[in-house]
């Protein structure tokens, strides 16, 4: 056996209690798991829903999610993305699908949510799965945990208040090239812009 | 201006779900066909993830994860989402199997232009699909307010570079250019017209990257 074979991405990943959880489920529909990731994500996505604006709908969608994290849970992968990543995308898809229905008719919607923002791991021909995307969580934690509470604060707005840059400009009241410059000093810190420079 | 892939902003606005349908399908069939952008956005993924995390602590009742339970049992068991199974994509679903045959309007000289906005209702962008036929010259011009072009078919070229398929260009008032359609194809770009300007029944805007 060559040391190839060891897979350094599989210890990485393994070793993130919430993505074993989700396979367990994925794989043998395991309750126990599912109910300790709603212990666990349950409140995150209610004072999500909470933050933008669904006030009163917040238990509604902490429902969606979980019912679609059940049923999708078959293809989730924990080599392509962290759970916590995983049911990030899965609470802003049913974010935006909630708004889109409230505002309009089934028959006005020839695209679906999910043909426009995508799940991470599925759906997709990449068999690789690179060791950046399973330390990029803890990195992004570490990293974040040194930045300004300035470049924190406008991420939170676009993130969990999901208001656009000029949104969060208007808000703060201060330039749209101020909130710019905060987002990409952060981006920068945290290697998303760095990367694009590597490619 | 962002020239052949989408900047890290746009990249977490998408991410965030903060952009509009138009704005997020021009990103989408981008993503689709670039890995490299992909991966910016898993991590941008990982950003929301993390954030969501380190918000204030609330409570959920311990009776909303019977009511879970009591839906996912009353689902017809055995019929798990299967996605991975060949889907039609939203541009298919959007505008069907073949570009060229759209109804296109003739516009000027080389340039035939689609207007597609009423297929996002509520939406506040113009989106439209030009064409410039292969070999083809749009006159020289600028451009009004922000566009978002994501080349569908084909390639065209101006004084800055060569634009292939899939990829995604923003120009704003600063860029005047002066694009040729490459290639043994017509290029066929979707454009999402950020709406600042008010549009009268007499004011016709001329549209680009092609011409306005």
């Amino acid at each position: 056996m060559t040391t190839l074979d060891q897979k350094p991405a599989s210890s990485e990943g393994r070793k993130d209690p919430w993505s074993q959880m989700l396979q367990k489920v994925g794989k043998n529909q395991d309750r126990e798991a599912y109910h300790a990731l709603f212990e666990h994500f349950g409140p995150q996505i209610k004072y999500y829903a909470m933050a933008n604006g669904l006030a009163s709908h917040a238990e509604e969608l902490v429902q969606e999610v979980f019912v679609s994290i059940w049923r999708r849970s078959c293809l989730y992968d924990w080599r392509k993305a962290a759970a916590s990543t995983w049911i990030f995308t899965i609470a802003r898809n049913q974010r935006i699908d909630m708004l889109r229905k409230m505002q309009r008719t089934s028959a006005e919607m020839p695209v679906e949510t999910e043909d426009l923002w995508q799940i991470p791991g599925e759906n997709e021909n990449e068999p690789v799965t690179s060791l950046h995307r399973l330390m990029s969580e803890r990195r992004i934690r570490e990293s974040l945990s040194h930045l300004p509470e300035e470049q924190i604060t406008v991420i939170a707005k676009v993130y969990m208040e999901n208001k656009s840059h000029q949104m969060v400009a208007d808000e703060l009241d201060i330039p749209l090239g101020t909130v710019k410059s905060r987002v990409r000093l952060a981006l920068n810190k945290l290697k998303v812009i760095l990367q694009d420079q590597n490619v | 201006m962002t020239r052949h892939h989408p900047d890290s902003l746009s990249l977490m606005e998408y991410s965030a779900g903060n952009l509009s349908e138009p704005h997020a399908l021009c990103i989408k069939l981008h993503l689709d066909k670039c890995s490299h952008c992909r991966s910016r956005v898993d991590t941008l993924d990982s950003l929301g993830a993390v954030m969501m995390e380190q918000q204030p602590k609330v409570t959920v009742s311990e009776s909303m994860f019977d009511s879970i339970l009591s839906r996912i049992d009353s689902e017809p068991a055995g019929e798990p989402v299967t996605p991975t199974i060949p889907r039609v994509s939203a541009l298919q679903k959007l505008l069907g199997e073949d570009l060229n045959s759209l109804p296109w309007k003739r516009q000027l000289g080389d340039v035939s232009v689609l207007d597609i906005t009423d297929r996002f209702p509520g939406q506040k962008e113009q989106v439209v699909l030009q064409k410039l036929a292969a070999g083809g010259k749009a006159p020289a011009h600028t451009h009004r307010g922000e566009e978002t072009t994501i080349v569908l078919q084909g390639a065209f070229a101006d004084q800055k570079g060569v634009f292939n398929q899939w990829d995604f260009v923003v120009l704003t008032d600063e860029d005047e250019h002066k694009p040729v359609a490459v290639g043994c194809e017509d290029c066929i770009t979707l454009s999402v017209l950020s709406a600042p300007v008010k549009l009268t029944g007499t004011f016709t805007r001329m549209l680009n990257p092609f011409i306005r």
